[in-house]
């Protein structure tokens, strides 16, 4: 049985303020002399969504800003009311969309679980019963009689998601408070979520942006994508979907940006280039075939002498994580740059990095690893992977490792 | 109509705690406590008796700081109830922002938190008859549903305000301004009788006489005023022909205030 059933929901915003009186009059003025009157934009924050979720289903929203997944949650939560279409709802909804969303400052911890407790539809018995697990969960057995006003942030949200979690609603909405408190928290609140799930068949609707965590929790995902439900089934294949929709976002901000330019630069030294080997470039972008050698050529100019001198180079995927970096500092003589020109050539062997766009980070160091020259994202080099590994390689890794492998037949005692 | 009621019977609970909530957080950190809720009366009887004895207004014999102090409750209740009410709604954004309960909860909890204040008001009025050796009549008895009546009143107001209010912010500022000019058209300073005794009597306004004074008693305030009063110091009962035009007026009134209520609740948290 559908417990949420959502069927064309259209909503739209109009952009700007509230026509005033002032407005009006213009307006009113504009339809008198037969000119068209101003009208405010209009915004489709969810454009014809349908789905339909079964109980006991958990379910996770994700999408980019402005994607629309707080709007969705907002109907089903009955906030708003939808432009066109229908939502139905069947049973008791509990929405976390933000937690400690009723708690007053000046009244005390206790005061503030029964009245959050009350405006989410339970009598005073009921919170009576629960109050003393409540406060528990929360850790704030000490600080209970204590108005929120004083309560540390951490406090207050763990509060919140104790009240929120111990309602026994039907349906729980959760918008991205899976990460509350500190980490020995968050791991508390994530075991209870589980529990409320497996435990208790709730129906639970979660959206994040913390994809690997909903990835976890969910089996099924909707992805939204300008108001628009883009995908709709098993969270692997919508995560993945999802994270090359952003890789090749930032693939291309990282290409995009790309630039022979130093964040520190002490001007005792320039790199005048840094050139890449390649047999292939596809709009001035080296390709490296996977498992193949890279080979890079620096040319400084040293405009004083730099002795025992330490030069880091390294590469960094598009979201500037760092997946490996070559030093000179491992090797056993000195390296002494004069005054004058140098061209170094770096060989980094069986470049065995999951396919798509690196940028080149450069480090170079005087004796008392002062920096005189540092940049990240010099030049962009992007790893391709051959025809014949294609759909034989496992994805969702940063790298692979060269293996060898001994597969021994164990003898039948 | 049932269906509205019985709604609101399931949501009491929630009404209470609320109108707990303000009342706690109004005088938590108040040093004076409860005690400010009839201030506010309180001073406005002893002005009221000062100007009395330079002006001179016909009480009957009824002492007037007791007749002013009577009548004043039920105002100040109804003054309070619907401009505390129309801001009700915008108040509450974060909650209406987050969590669903039907919205007209809002104005009423502003009303219940006002009724405790009447409640001590009470205690006041108790203490004011005992020192003038007032003996109360079971006529009192009618007190609950004259009180039942001007909550209709205030709702009336409060309802269709506090839904302009979360469009347009001039009603939270215009209203209390405008009750509290109302204040003078309705029987507080001086009591109903002597309105009657000038229009119905006298024939003060000639020919419009009997027309202002049903324009006068349009007003539900005249009504209830009068009809508090007279339940407390005169042993009557509710005096029907003062207190209908001012029921049909709400009769009218009510329902079209409580029906815009819901047809813009849903749009609330969209544009407040």
């Amino acid at each position: 049985m559908a417990v949420i059933e959502v069927k064309n929901l259209t909503k739209e915003y109009q952009l700007g303020a509230l026509t005033s009186l002032k407005d009006n009059i213009l307006n009113l003025n504009r339809r008198i002399q037969g000119k068209p009157t101003q009208e405010r934009k209009r915004f489709k924050a969810l454009d014809d969504v349908s789905f339909s979720i079964e109980k006991g289903e958990v379910v996770g929203i994700i999408g980019h800003n402005g994607a629309g997944k707080s709007t969705l949650l907002k109907h089903l939560a009955k906030i708003t009311t939808p432009t066109s279409g229908s939502v139905n709802v069947t049973g008791t909804v509990a929405p976390l969309i933000e937690v400690g969303a009723g708690f007053v400052p000046d009244l005390t911890g206790r005061e503030n679980i029964y009245l959050n407790c009350s405006i989410m539809g339970l009598t005073r018995k009921q919170t009576a019963a629960k109050i003393d697990e409540i406060i528990e969960f929360a850790e704030l057995e000490e600080f209970i009689d204590t108005p929120i006003k004083r309560y540390s942030s951490g406090m207050a949200v763990r509060l919140g998601f104790s009240v929120a979690t111990s309602i026994d609603a039907d349906i729980l909405i959760v918008d991205e408070v899976l990460a509350v408190g500190d980490l020995s928290f968050q791991r508390k609140s994530i075991a209870r979520m589980e529990n409320l799930i497996k435990e208790k068949g709730k129906t639970v609707l979660i959206v994040g942006h913390n994809i690997r965590q909903l990835e976890r929790i969910c089996p099924r995902m909707l992805l939204l994508r300008h108001g628009q439900l883009a995908m709709d089934g098993d969270s692997g294949q919508v995560s993945k979907s999802f994270f090359d929709e952003s890789t090749q976002k930032n693939s291309k901000g990282l290409i995009h940006d790309s630039k022979l330019q130093p964040a520190t630069d002490t001007e005792e030294m320039e790199v005048r280039s840094i050139d890449v080997n390649s047999v292939q470039k596809v709009d001035g972008i080296s390709i490296i075939p996977l498992f193949s050698d890279l080979i890079i050529h620096i040319n400084i100019l040293c405009h004083t002498d730099i002795n025992n001198a330490e030069i880091n180079i390294g590469l960094h995927n598009a979201e500037m994580i760092f997946v490996g970096k070559a030093s000179t500092s491992l090797l056993k003589n000195a390296i002494n740059l004069s005054k004058g020109e140098h061209t170094l050539a770096v060989t980094i062997q069986n470049i065995s990095l999951s396919p798509g766009p690196y940028g080149i980070g450069l480090g170079i160091y005087d004796w008392a690893r002062r920096p005189i020259w540092s940049g990240s994202n010099l030049q962009p080099i992007s790893v391709e992977i051959s025809p014949e590994y294609v759909s034989k390689l496992p994805i969702g890794t940063l790298g692979y490792f060269s293996a060898s492998w001994d597969f021994t037949r164990q003898k039948q005692t | 109509m049932i269906a509205t009621v019985k709604n609101l019977l399931a949501y009491r609970e929630l009404i209470l705690v609320l109108a707990w909530k303000n009342i706690a957080v109004r005088y938590k950190q108040a040093y004076m406590g409860l005690a400010w809720a009839v201030l506010k009366p309180l001073m406005l009887m002893l002005i009221f008796t000062l100007v009395k004895s330079f002006v001179g207004i016909e009480s009957g014999d009824i002492p007037y700081p007791v007749l002013v102090f009577a009548a004043l409750m039920p105002w100040i209740f109804f003054q309070e109830s619907a401009s505390e009410g129309v801001n009700s709604v915008v108040a509450h954004t974060a909650l209406i922002k987050k969590i669903y309960f039907p919205r007209e909860i809002f104005p009423l909890v502003a009303m219940t938190t006002k009724l405790l204040e009447l409640g001590i008001g009470f205690i006041i009025l108790a203490g004011l008859m005992t020192w003038y050796g007032m003996v109360p009549t079971a006529s009192i008895l009618w007190l609950p549903v004259i009180i039942a009546y001007t909550m209709l009143a205030a709702l009336t107001i409060s309802l269709f305000g506090s839904a302009v209010n979360v469009y347009y912010r001039d009603m939270g500022q215009a209203l209390p301004v405008v009750l509290s000019l109302f204040m003078y058209a309705s029987p507080v300073i001086y009591p109903l009788t002597l309105v009657k005794q000038k229009l119905l009597v006298e024939q003060a306004a000639g020919d419009w006489s009997n027309i202002l004074y049903t324009i006068y008693i349009l007003n539900p305030l005249a009504g209830i005023i009068d009809a508090f009063q007279g339940a407390l110091f005169r042993s009557q009962s509710p005096d029907i022909s003062t207190l209908l035009p001012g029921m049909i007026a709400i009769l009218i009134l009510l329902p079209f205030s409580y029906l815009y209520f819901k047809r813009a609740e849903a749009y609330f948290a969209d544009v407040i």
